[in-house]
This record gives C-alpha cells, sequence and structure tokens, in this order.
C-alpha cells in the first residue's frame, strides 16, 4: 500500500515540477496577449493653458483644455491582418479629441495602430496611419509590452509620425505601484495640421495664410512593468504657428499647457492594472514557484514513504515467521 | 522501473495540460459597439 501511495506520490511531484517550468517558458508567452476587443477611453487635461483663437488668430490663456482618448479593437480587421500574416494582431482605432474651454472641437485625430498582440510590435499590415495619412510605426504606442524591463524603448510619436527612444528614467512609486518612470522629448518639429480644425478651417486655408505647425513636447509615462500598461500620463506640450520664410516674425502660440489625465481616470486605470497584473504574475510567479514547491514537498513524502515501505517490520515488508509456540511444562 | 512510468505518467500530464490550455486560447470577442468619444464623459 505505501509504496502505491509513494509512486502515485511521484507522478504528482514529476507533475508539479514539470508544469511549473511549462507554464512560465511555454503558456505565459502564448497566452499573455492584448485582447483584440478592447475598448478603453481616458480624459486628460490641460488647466491654465494657452490656446489660439483662429478668429483673431492669437494665442488666448484658457481654464482648461480636454484631450478624449479613446482606443477600440477592430476585431474584424484583426482577423484580416492575421489571415494575411499568420501573427495574432491587434488593430485599435482611436480618436484623439481636443475640447476647448467652450466644450467645442480644437482638433481630432483619428488613427490606426496594429501591432502584435504578444509582444506589442508594430505589424505593418491592416492600414496603420495618423489622420488619415499611412505610416510606418518603427517604435511601440500606447502600451509597453508585458513583463516591461529597464532599457529605452522605441516610441511613436503621433505628431511627427515618426519614432525615437523614449528613456527610462527610474522605478517609482505611484498609487501603491511600483512603476517604471519613461521619459521622451521631442525637439521642436514641424508637423502637419490637422484635418480637422474649427471653424471649418483646412491645412490649406492656413497655409494660405502663410503659417506652418511647428510642435514640440516632453512626455512622461509611468508603467506597471508586469502588464506594460501606462497608469499615469502627462505631457509639457507646445504649438506654434510659424510665419512660412519670415523667422522674424512672432509666431503665434497655438497651444501650450501641461496635460495630466484626470483623477478619476487615474483612479481607474489604476484599478484595472492592479486586477490585470494579477493574472500575468499568476502566470509568471505564483504559479511557477507554487507548484515548484508543491513538486519538492510531493517528492520528499515519495521518498520518505519508499523508504518506509523498505525498512525491516514495517506493514508491506514479508511477514516473519511467528515464533513458535512455548514448549508445555509439567506442573 | 515503477518509478520511472510514474514520473513518465507525471510529465505526461503535465505536458497535456500546457498543450490543452495553450490551443484552447482566449476568446477573441466582439468589436465594442461604443463609438470613439467626441464629448469629455463625466466618469470613467
Amino acid at each position: 500500500m505505501r509504496r502505491r501511495a509513494s509512486l502515485v506520490l511521484l507522478a504528482a511531484a514529476v507533475f508539479c515540477a514539470a508544469l511549473s517550468p511549462l507554464l512560465r517558458w511555454y503558456a505565459f508567452p502564448r497566452l499573455a496577449k492584448v485582447p483584440p476587443s478592447q475598448y478603453q477611453s481616458v480624459v486628460m487635461e490641460a488647466k491654465n493653458a494657452d490656446l489660439i483663437d483662429y478668429n483673431k488668430m492669437e494665442a488666448r490663456k484658457v481654464s482648461k483644455v480636454n484631450i478624449v482618448q479613446t482606443l477600440k479593437g477592430n476585431v474584424e480587421q484583426a482577423k484580416k491582418v492575421k489571415d494575411a500574416t499568420g501573427r495574432d494582431v491587434v488593430v485599435w482605432d482611436t480618436l484623439s479629441y481636443i475640447v476647448g474651454p467652450d466644450g467645442k472641437m480644437v482638433s481630432s485625430i483619428p488613427e490606426r495602430y496594429v501591432f502584435d498582440a504578444h509582444s506589442q510590435e508594430p505589424v505593418h499590415a491592416g492600414g496603420e496611419s495618423v489622420d488619415g495619412t499611412p505610416v510606418r510605426r518603427d517604435g511601440i504606442e500606447y502600451k509597453w509590452p508585458f513583463l516591461t524591463e529597464k532599457r529605452d524603448y522605441q516610441y511613436f510619436d503621433m505628431q511627427t509620425r515618426t519614432s525615437a527612444p523614449i528613456h527610462y528614467r527610474g522605478t517609482r512609486t505611484f498609487h501603491g505601484l511600483e512603476v517604471y518612470y519613461f521619459e521622451q522629448t521631442i525637439p521642436w518639429t514641424k508637423v502637419p495640421l490637422p484635418k480637422k480644425m474649427p471653424l471649418g478651417v483646412t491645412p490649406e486655408v492656413v497655409k494660405q495664410t502663410g503659417l506652418e505647425r511647428w510642435y514640440s513636447t516632453k512626455r512622461m509615462f509611468w508603467v506597471d512593468p508586469v502588464t506594460g500598461a501606462p497608469v499615469n500620463g502627462e505631457e509639457l506640450h507646445k504649438e506654434e504657428m510659424r510665419w512660412i520664410g519670415h523667422p522674424e516674425k512672432k509666431p503665434i502660440t497655438a497651444f501650450a499647457g501641461h496635460v495630466k489625465m484626470r483623477p478619476d481616470y487615474v483612479d481607474s486605470t489604476v484599478d484595472l492594472v492592479t486586477s490585470q497584473r494579477v493574472l500575468v504574475l499568476l502566470l509568471t510567479s505564483y504559479l511557477p514557484w507554487g507548484l515548484l514547491g508543491l513538486g519538492c514537498l510531493l517528492l520528499t513524502l515519495s521518498l520518505v514513504l519508499e523508504a518506509r515501505s523498505r525498512r525491516p517490520g514495517s506493514g508491506t515488508a514479508p511477514a516473519e515467521d511467528p515464533a513458535p509456540d512455548p514448549e508445555p511444562v509439567p506442573a | 522501473m515503477r518509478a520511472l512510468i510514474a514520473a513518465a505518467i507525471g510529465l505526461a500530464a503535465a505536458l497535456a495540460l500546457v498543450l490543452a490550455i495553450t490551443a484552447i486560447g482566449m476568446p477573441s470577442g466582439e468589436t465594442s459597439p461604443k463609438p470613439l468619444l467626441t464629448t469629455v464623459p463625466a466618469h470613467p
């Protein structure tokens, strides 16, 4: 009986010990992926910002500018790209909608971002674009890879439509989470005007006025390294309308402000990331280490049982001959 | 010999479980019917 129990324990020990690395190194890279049907919105705000008034063509101080960013996973398009490329991809259709203090649109920039669901590497298929113009991303955008590393990444900037390094600047604690802080500075660069602007202004009209748009920003992200999801983002964003061929003329500030995530969105993002990171940690840490420990324990028990079963006098050892009855002694 | 067979059974069970889990994978779901927002929502 002990022999059989020790064999069962041995099988269970091997099961647990083998499952541990299989979960971490085989199952995790295949199971951890961004869901293709993700829908998420975030509101950012810039208080006391400078904003251009297209009627007067001058900057004015406004109490607040809101930036509503929505991303929506396009499952049908993701399936088409998967059929074409054989890769598990996510297609995000996004919209950055900027609202002035009067509640009216300042600009509206749609984007399509196609990336590998597991590694978050950009995939050049499925019509990746910014504001209707095809682009080719060489860097990540919106989300870092699972198990983010302490290193610089290439990050795509939608205004310049180019990728540039975003630098790892250290580990911080944010709302009780240990996060990696990243920073990217985009120097003054000439950028295209958004196709949708207020008062029916078009890029052609602005160009005819003799103006072009320049932009500079310092972008900051606080990223949960387990899920790769940013839990906070800020930008020191500046935009100017500069006179074409007249560097001596003073540029018009189109926008200048410190853009921050609205506090209630920070809280909801932290809650979402906290729940998701448990699932990732389950596959990368809790289950592998727990199973390894359990495997060792079961193996020890199995060996103990086996040793006991081989000891003379144990229940499973062959029964010795009983001692002969004593000879009757005459009284 | 019995010990070897027991270990092989444990290993095969672990492999089968992991292969089954990864083969099933995650459901892809459907595109959300919600629109891309053009107003400032009051709450997340």
